[in-house]
């Protein structure tokens, strides 16, 4: 769905026409040969990246792509790796005709809370002002159910739980051929349907040219990404950035519109996995107590509910002689708990 | 914010409310995948159905259990709601036909979480005493038995992939084809306890959430461990709030966080971007869900214990269901490509 057409062909660079096997490799050659920044070499990303690098750190405007055929020399068209070449650019390259529609419909950039849209499956869902007044009381007596069973809704397009089983290719391939299950009734063979791989190289999201470089672009709307699940929370610091909820209440939609994840680039130049160099200064800490950053929910030993089950409010009493280890570790947990003096606050 | 101080607006973002409010907090949402019929379960023990139709919220039925409900789902043919709860059981409730509700699963703890498997026609539910139990509704016995490392926190199922996250941070892989080995056992890419998990539509991964505002997202295949990568989010100043639930767009296959914080968003995993950022609501979001065609989000405002029982005061505690229904801009993964010049 909005899924851009796969091409078979090589994938070629949009400023030199040159071929590669590999969009990696395409994305490496763009950013050695058209991204680089003349004056410390650094490899930016996109075009525009590197205009606002040169432009902001150096102080000189690059208005032209280095090495790049004349008329494509534009640093304001965004290219990254395949991503952004014009429809009538591929059309020309490929020899074929692109449905141009497609290519503008991507590119409109979303409005800020448009009035309501029929969404895609072509379900209306009515707008929000003519939501009805409090319906009556609830009434469990009351079951309408049961007077109209036969009339259901149709079906929606997409019924997410009854969707086809799709196989699934890399999981499988790592698997023991099919044992026998256990008895199972029913038990359909796996469809064969194509499986539609969401995961497509996933590339950081170029920032579309940003008319006013000195904005100061605040991380807000970006990923605060790390890379590679390992280093997960250990060793990216607690760094406070400015989160989810310092969007000002009058404004709940600030849409990331075209600020892209790549758009750290254009700061001070830090990598692009590490949060930006926002104006916090938050001293990164390993230990949340070390910089009153703390988590709201601290208990690693049990889950919320499992505290909340542990009140004497929800114990059945006839059952509490059956101790089995859950309720040993809520019972530990309560004492401990208590002992522990809960976070301030 | 400027709200502070005065009564807290507990609709920051103009969602539509869903009356009357349930009488306690909201555990778990779920809508029926034929129809805009949703369930919530509660800790008032309460198993209510509203049908959201024409721009009302219509109550329909509830049913009871003897104990706070956990986790709900629907059977595939939007029929047949099942609920499990703190009183170790799994209630089936065949709604549309006005039936009774029945036991059909039972373990030695809370039922934390249940899901329907339709291509195997069976219920699994995962417990507190830390087993996956595979049912047949038809017979008192399980059909299968699974240990777990720990108690089961959280679990996903995108036929013939399954998650189950536990406490101890372990998550393990199943291929229900085979339920009866485990795929694979891993530790969370998290540091921190399991909180929710979403398989991805794709099935190739899956998104874990914990409660050091952090969604992991995972590949399961080692030839794809290179595109895991985690961030950060429910965070406020020096707050770290708990992501509390993670659901797929049915559609468009981008995904919505919510979290303690009262806040939810839109994000999308492939081009690591945040598509939408939600005002927080004043209180914890616990759960949330989308309908079948993705044209509503549901999600409960609520007290989730977060902050443990001293900051609960029955007296003053509200609960409200709300649904948004998302622009196409909020919920559809953008296109990288952006400008072309024609």
């Amino acid at each position: 769905m909005g899924k851009k057409k796969k091409r078979v062909e090589k994938v070629f660079c949009y400023y030199c026409d040159r071929e590669f096997d590999d969009e990696k490799i395409l994305v490496q050659h763009q950013k050695a040969k058209h991204f680089k920044c003349h004056v410390c070499h650094k490899k930016l990303s996109t075009a525009g990246g590197m205009a606002i690098h040169v432009l902001q750190v150096h102080k000189e405007s690059v208005t032209k792509v280095p090495n790049a055929k004349p008329e494509r020399e534009s640093t304001e068209i965004e290219i990254f790796g395949m991503q952004g070449i014009p429809p009538d650019v591929l059309a020309a390259h490929y020899g074929e005709e692109e449905d141009p529609s497609s290519k503008v419909a991507k590119v409109e950039v979303p409005s800020l809370r448009p009035p309501v849209m029929p969404n895609p499956a072509g379900m209306v869902y009515p707008p929000r002002p003519a939501y009805g007044v409090a319906p009556p009381m609830y009434n469990p007596a009351l079951n309408p159910l049961m007077a109209r069973p036969p009339i259901w809704p149709t079906p929606p397009p997409q019924p997410w739980f009854t969707q086809p089983v799709v196989s699934v290719p890399q999981m499988a391939s790592g698997l023991a051929p099919q044992q026998p299950l256990f008895p199972i009734q029913n038990m359909p063979a796996p469809m064969t349907s194509a499986p539609t791989n969401l995961l497509q190289t996933s590339f950081p999201m170029a920032h579309v040219g940003v008319p006013s470089p000195v904005t100061p672009q605040v991380s807000q709307p970006l990923f605060p990404v790390s890379t590679s699940a390992g280093n997960g929370a250990v060793s990216s610091p607690y760094v406070a950035s400015v989160a989810p909820g310092s969007i000002p209440t009058s404004s709940p939609s600030v849409a990331p519109a075209g600020v892209g994840y790549a758009a750290t680039n254009q700061g001070t130049g830090g990598p692009a996995a590490v949060p930006p160099p926002a104006s916090n200064n938050k001293a990164p800490a390993t230990q949340p107590g070390a910089n009153e950053v703390y988590l709201v929910w601290d208990d690693e030993a049990m889950s919320m509910e499992e505290r909340r089950l542990s009140l004497p409010k929800y114990q059945v009493h006839d059952e509490t002689s059956q101790m089995n280890s859950v309720d040993a570790a809520i019972d530990r947990r309560i004492s401990e708990s208590r002992l522990a003096g809960r976070m301030a606050l | 914010m400027a709200t502070l101080g005065l009564a807290p607006n507990m609709n920051p973002n103009k969602s539509f409310e869903v009356l009357p409010n349930p009488g306690d907090s909201v555990s778990s949402l779920s809508f029926s995948p034929k129809s805009n019929l949703l369930v919530a379960t509660s800790w008032d023990n309460q198993v209510r159905c509203w049908e959201i139709v024409g721009g009302s919220s219509q109550p329909k039925a509830s049913i009871s259990h003897d104990q706070p409900v956990l986790c709900s789902a629907w059977k595939d043919d939007g029929t047949t709601v099942f609920s499990g709860g703190c009183d170790k059981q799994v209630k089936m409730w065949p709604l549309l036909s006005g039936g009774q509700a029945q036991t059909v699963a039972m373990h030695d703890a809370p039922v934390k979480e249940i899901a329907w498997i339709p291509q195997m026609n069976l219920l699994v539910s995962g417990s507190w005493d830390k087993t996956l139990r595979y049912w047949d509704t038809r017979q008192s016995n399980p059909v299968h038995v699974q240990q777990l490392p720990e108690r089961c926190y959280a679990l996903t199922v995108n036929y013939p992939l399954m998650i189950v996250g536990t406490a101890d941070r372990n998550l393990v892989v199943f291929n229900l084809q085979n339920p009866q080995t485990e795929f694979k056992r891993i530790q969370s890419p998290l540091k921190y306890q399991t909180r929710c998990l979403a398989a991805f539509p794709d099935q190739q991964g899956f998104l874990v959430g914990s409660i050091e505002g952090r969604v992991g997202v995972h590949h399961i295949d080692d030839s794809q461990q290179s595109k895991n990568f985690t961030f950060k989010c429910h965070r406020e100043g020096n707050d770290i709030f708990s992501v509390n639930s993670l659901n797929f767009h049915p559609v468009h296959h981008t995904f919505a966080t919510a979290g303690s914080d009262g806040a939810f968003n839109f994000w999308d995993k492939d081009s690591k971007q945040r598509l939408k950022a939600f005002s927080r609501c004043p209180l914890p979001i616990p759960c949330s869900t989308f309908n079948s065609d993705g044209s509503i989000f549901a999600y409960a405002v609520c007290y989730d214990w977060s902050r443990g029982a001293e900051n609960h005061n029955p007296a003053t505690a509200k609960t409200s269901i709300y649904l948004h229904s998302p622009q196409e801009s909020e919920v559809k993964g953008k296109p990288r490509i952006a400008t072309s010049r024609k």
